[in-house]
């Protein structure tokens, strides 16, 4: 399936690299648990050197802005 | 885009996982519910020690910028990470009552009130250990050798289940992918639960 007309604005190494999915309920939860297990990763490793520095600017689904460098 | 082959083929990941924790991923539902209903906290029998109390009051203050002894409802999930746990955006959602947008932003909560909250998510029979994570990763482990590429994982994580920020990725990502940009995900998990 080469990508030769212009209606294929995905690009071709994306669709190559896996099917993702999408749709499947039981894809969606495993993917929610894992987010949620690198999610709490990441607080809590961006709390420990600055240790109990002014809490960080949250977004409403958790993202943190104010990250500092890894 | 039209799936080239059906999107079953992942699902075996849920079944094989006799993991420690109660593998309700396993639980071959129809569709996940939309919006659970709000969960009755004043039912939720607070179970913490007196040092526990302390601490978490101690963690919880740090998030009150505003210094009314309150945080507000979209600092809590964090607030909860910060303090060992892992909740999905959801279930915060479901136990902050399903607010809207702008509820997340303004409204805040005091202490006594996060507390049934976290008891709940500590209560919670989904919690992910060690082996949930890995069986959720080795589905993308296409050669069965104990990696998955990187570039499958950022994807899977943009697109999927609650979809994480490029940048939420870069954070995550950073340094685990060798130099075939292949990620060893038992040592990736360990990396996750060592903090």
């Amino acid at each position: 399936m080469d990508c030769h007309n212009e209606e294929c604005s995905r690009p071709q190494e994306e669709e190559d690299i896996m099917d993702i999915p999408l749709d499947d309920p039981e894809a969606n939860r495993a993917a929610a648990k894992i987010q949620a297990g690198f999610r709490g990763h990441m607080t809590r490793k961006k709390l420990k050197p600055e240790d109990k520095t002014e809490g960080e600017e949250v977004s409403i689904t958790g993202d943190v802005f104010n990250r500092s460098v890894v | 885009m039209a799936p080239k082959k059906d999107a079953k083929a992942p699902a075996k990941k849920a079944e094989p996982a006799p993991a420690p924790a109660p593998a309700a991923a396993a639980a071959p539902e129809p569709a996940p519910a939309p919006a659970a209903p709000a969960i009755d906290l004043s039912a939720i029998k607070v179970e913490f020690s007196a040092d526990q109390i302390e601490d978490y009051r101690e963690a919880f203050g740090l998030f009150d910028r505003v210094g009314d002894n309150k945080v507000a409802f979209n600092q809590i999930a964090d607030i909860m990470r910060a303090l060992g746990q892992n909740p999905t955006n959801k279930e915060v959602t479901k136990l902050l009552g399903n607010p809207s947008a702008d509820d997340m932003a303004s409204k805040r909560v005091e202490f006594e009130g996060f507390l049934p909250m976290l008891q709940a998510i500590i209560n919670s029979p989904n919690k992910a250990g060690f082996e949930d994570y890995v069986e959720g990763l080795r589905v993308f482990d296409k050669e069965g050798n104990g990696t998955v590429m990187g570039a499958e994982l950022r994807i899977v994580l943009s697109t999927l289940g609650e979809k994480m920020t490029e940048a939420e990725i870069d954070a995550l990502m950073t340094g685990q992918e060798d130099e075939n940009g292949c990620v060893n995900y038992e040592a990736f998990v360990k990396h996750i639960m060592s903090v």
